[in-house]
């Protein structure tokens, strides 16, 4: 790296990137351990209590729950419809195809709030009651271009000679499925199903207009910061910092493990 | 009833963006039960769709395939018991080596006809036959190139084909592995038994293994026969030049014996060459000079005369080009190496072969 010159230069930029980025965070995680009802200095010593109340919260557990219920949904849905939507533009030609192709990656350019004024007018249109289960249909359906993308991408790479090989050794669609197409894409689709569950966890524009009386974490989050920045949400967002460490490793793992065994 | 495979008019229309062009113009070829025949040509010629049309990969726009004179042209992939090796191996990286090479013993549509420790044996066996019996536990991606296609085919014969296609199947490994394979292959044609049918565009490849090659090129069979006639009497210009060191030279057919025939080239030497040809006195044809059928002689009479312009050692032989006289062509010279250098811009007699020398008239 001769030509990059200054190595300390470098370094230190570097590391001002990642303060920038991260020292919030950090900040918020020591906060949610003050013994102080309110964000900021001084440390008044190491407390769990903010992590209690978080867990006697019924407010707070239920949208929590709420969220993971809905972003489960969301996984089925776009799983359910992206997978055999991207084997369909993988393998079959029919007309409208790269039309298609183009349009569905409209839903994750569109702004959220475009999309959810438009999904809330055609609920109500045809008298949808508004529920955590709208909610549920209308990420699902934006996010399962990320589905599509992501499994439609990896069978290209993958392919069409190892499926042929099978049917040449006489294997039926469902053995080609479960044996070929399947294992090649299963590390594709778990990225899939990690980002579609992430980014309805933390979705709120979409999420603001099609919920009923239920709220998600996100909405419950941004309720109580309206009155003030709260222990407990620092509590509960370092909890989220975590799961969210834990799934990207977990992410990382996945396609590693896959990555060796995909060409050959 | 003929036994093997009969390819009639057979044809497959290409469409895509907006332009559509017949990778397969008419091909019509009996491929012989048991032989072992090529389809060789350079890329696009349209040999793999002809392969992947036999194997039912692809559908034929027109035309028949027959098997022991049965119709087979809408028999789907699944059904008609003939195997594939691909040039890209297309092993399944998930599974084992004996997973890979028992998957088509254990698919639905064998089910019952083998039990589980047949099927063991059997991968067992066929693993040994290509010499990767210690490989069984392992994942492809720990194998190499050549141990994977011996994989490929192993998956392939343990099924017991009556017909196995190859496509490229060498064409990924280098120069060595490639000689290894190309004996392998021929060892386990005579020992099998099975018809074979190959594609490749190399040249060396299809004239060491094959009973038969199908020269193609634009969609169409340019000339089927063994690859002795295919070198010695290529039946056109396009596979006299395509096969070997060829050159040929513009020539006037001169006189007609029974069995010879003298051409003049454009210079007014001449030359004799043996066989019959379609062609009469007067006629315009093509004189097929190989650099291995010519030598330097030091009497004029009965040779043609030229000056070497370049000389290239290859280590088995001294390839000289030669510029014909007059203008009427370029012919290289294999000559020995042990055979004294012939200085650049000399000027030389060259004998050929009569025996060798062929005349194409298309």
């Amino acid at each position: 790296m001769r030509a990059f010159g200054n190595r300390s230069l470098v370094t230190t930029l570097a590391m001002s990137v990642l303060a920038f980025l991260y020292a919030p965070i950090l900040v918020m995680m020591v906060f949610s351990f003050n013994d102080s009802q309110y964000t900021g200095l001084p440390f008044n010593g190491f407390t769990f209590r903010w992590y209690e109340a978080l867990f006697r919260d019924d407010q707070m557990l239920t949208s929590i729950w709420n969220s993971v219920y809905v972003g489960l949904g969301v996984v089925v849905i776009s799983v359910l419809f992206g997978v055999p939507a991207a084997i369909a533009l993988d393998r079959y030609e029919f007309p409208g195809k790269g039309m298609f192709r183009r349009i569905v990656m409209l839903p994750i350019v569109l702004p959220g709030i475009i999309t959810g004024i438009a999904l809330l007018g055609f609920y109500l249109t045809i008298h949808l009651r508004l529920s955590l289960y709208t909610i549920m249909l209308g990420q699902g359906t934006a996010l399962m271009c990320v589905t599509i993308t992501e499994v439609f991408a990896r069978l290209q790479q993958l392919g069409k000679s190892q499926a042929e090989a099978a049917a040449n050794l006489g294997a039926n669609d469902w053995e080609i499925f479960k044996n070929v197409t399947f294992p090649g894409i299963r590390s594709a689709l778990f990225g899939a199903m990690l980002i579609a569950f992430s980014i309805s966890f933390d979705e709120i524009a979409v999420t603001f207009l099609l919920t009923g009386r239920e709220n998600t974490l996100p909405m419950t989050l941004w309720s109580l910061l309206r009155r003030e920045v709260t222990p407990e949400v620092n509590a509960v967002a370092t909890l989220i910092v975590f799961l969210s460490i834990i799934l990207i490793v977990a992410g990382m793992y996945a396609s590693r493990g896959n990555a060796n065994e995909r060409e050959a | 009833m003929t036994t093997g495979i009969e390819l009639r008019n057979l044809r497959k229309l290409f469409e895509g963006h907006g332009h559509a062009s017949w990778a397969v113009d008419g091909v019509d070829m009996t491929i012989g039960a048991g032989k072992f025949v090529t389809l060789l040509g350079p890329s696009g010629c349209g040999k793999t769709t002809t392969l992947r049309m036999i194997a039912g990969l692809e559908i034929p726009t027109s035309g028949q395939i027959l098997r022991d004179g049965q119709d087979i042209t809408d028999q789907p992939v699944t059904d008609r018991d003939m195997r594939m090796v691909f040039q890209d191996f297309a092993l399944f990286p998930n599974m084992t080596i004996q997973d890979n090479v028992a998957f088509g013993l254990r698919v639905k549509s064998k089910r019952g006809k083998y039990t589980e420790p047949q099927i063991q044996q059997r991968v067992a066996e066929f693993l040994d036959l290509v010499h990767l019996k210690d490989h069984a536990y392992k994942k492809p991606h720990q194998l190499s190139g050549g141990q994977k296609q011996r994989v490929s085919l192993a998956r392939a014969l343990v099924t017991d084909p009556k017909v196995v296609l190859f496509d490229e199947p060498l064409g990924s490994l280098d120069a060595n592995l490639r000689k290894i394979m190309q004996l392998e292959l021929i060892r386990l044609h005579r020992e099998l038994g099975k018809t074979f049918v190959y594609v490749t565009h190399d040249q060396d490849e299809a004239m060491a293994m094959s009973d038969a090659i199908a020269v193609m090129s634009q969609g169409k069979v340019m000339q089927f026969g063994t690859p002795r006639e295919i070198y010695d009497r290529p039946a056109n210009r396009y596979v006299a030049s395509f096969i070997g060191h060829a050159h040929i030279v513009d020539a006037t057919v001169d006189s007609k014996q029974a069995d010879s025939l003298t051409v003049r080239l454009g210079n007014g030497d001449r030359v004799g060459v043996r066989g019959k040809a379609d062609a009469a006195p007067g006629s315009a044809v093509g004189l097929m000079l190989r650099a291995e059928d010519l030598t330097f002689t030091d009497t004029a009479a009965d040779a043609i005369g030229g000056k070497v312009v370049d000389s290239l050692y290859r280590g088995e032989y001294v390839e000289y080009v030669v510029a014909l006289n007059g203008n009427s062509g370029v012919v290289h010279v294999h000559a020995r190496t042990d055979l004294p250098q012939v200085a650049h811009g000399s000027t030389v007699a060259l004998k050929v072969n009569p025996a060798k020398a062929h005349v194409v008239v298309h």
